[in-house]
């Protein structure tokens, strides 16, 4: 149950922050294969880096255990990535 | 108090604002509930009864996703709220308003204005996303974002991938104007 208020709340929070970054808008999306709008790029990475250091620290002190990490099939993940990015540019989505 | 109010009233925030927001979500969301911020999988959750339901023994929706409302599905109605709150917060919320069901100018000045075209064109595409998101095992948010800060190696294979067919599909379709 609490991980379902939880869900909720984070869940609200990751949209609120796809919204206010402009990922929402298909421009914002579809101009980044245009490399001509960079702001996902520097969305994207500006979370990475953040939760990385949060994370890896707080292994580090014991807080946390990591959950199941994606599994690694090298053709997979890129032939899923290359489909991926053309749906992407497509709908902007 | 005042400068908290113009921000949240602010269209867009600096992509490195919003993305420091999105990362701190990150740790939390491992830090609480011990899971991931994946979009696509909670709407493979949900497919799965249509699926199972065509075919019963189908050994995808069986073990590699099963159905049920999961965490993931969850996660979605959270989001859509939160964007809907985003939006509402700085007076931009299209819903229900004229033009709203195809509202940005440059898809028009590419594809055109019309209505079903933008309909189409996004139930197609949203195919390609989540067939695509399967086989890859997530999608930006789940496997490249949420991967990325675990620093699985799916993650950038992933976003290489993605990178490398979306820059040239736009380039396809804007051929001059890319």
């Amino acid at each position: 149950m609490i991980n379902y208020v939880a869900a909720l709340v984070l869940g609200a929070a990751f949209g609120f922050s796809l919204n206010k970054a402009g990922l929402t808008k298909y421009q914002k999306i579809v101009n980044v294969f245009r490399l001509n709008d960079m702001a996902v790029l520097k969305f994207m990475m500006t979370a990475l880096v953040v939760a990385m250091i949060g994370l890896y620290g707080l292994r580090g002190l014991g807080l946390i255990t990591f959950p199941v990490v994606p599994a690694t099939y090298i053709v997979g993940n890129l032939v899923g990535g290359l489909i991926f990015g053309v749906g992407m540019a497509l709908t902007g989505y | 108090m005042n400068w908290l109010k113009q921000q949240l009233s602010k269209e867009l925030w600096s992509p490195y604002a919003a993305g420091i927001l999105l990362g701190i979500v990150g740790i939390l969301t491992v830090l609480i509930a011990n899971s991931l911020l994946g979009a696509s999988g909670g709407f493979e959750n949900l497919a799965g009864y249509i699926g199972k339901a065509i075919q019963p023994n189908n050994m995808y929706f069986n073990f590699v996703m099963p159905t049920g409302i999961t965490w993931g599905v969850i996660l979605l109605v959270g989001v859509f709220f939160g964007g809907m709150i985003g939006a509402a917060s700085s007076g931009t919320l299209m819903w229900g308003k004229k033009g709203s069901a195809n509202p940005d100018a440059q898809w028009k000045r590419v594809f055109g204005p019309q209505v079903w075209k933008r309909w189409l064109l996004a139930f197609f595409g949203a195919i390609i996303l989540e067939y695509a998101a399967g086989i890859a095992g997530g999608c930006t948010s789940g496997l490249a974002i949420s991967g990325g800060m675990l620093l699985a190696p799916a993650a950038f294979l992933f976003i290489l991938g993605m990178f490398a067919s979306g820059i040239l599909t736009a380039l396809i379709i804007y051929r001059k104007n890319y």
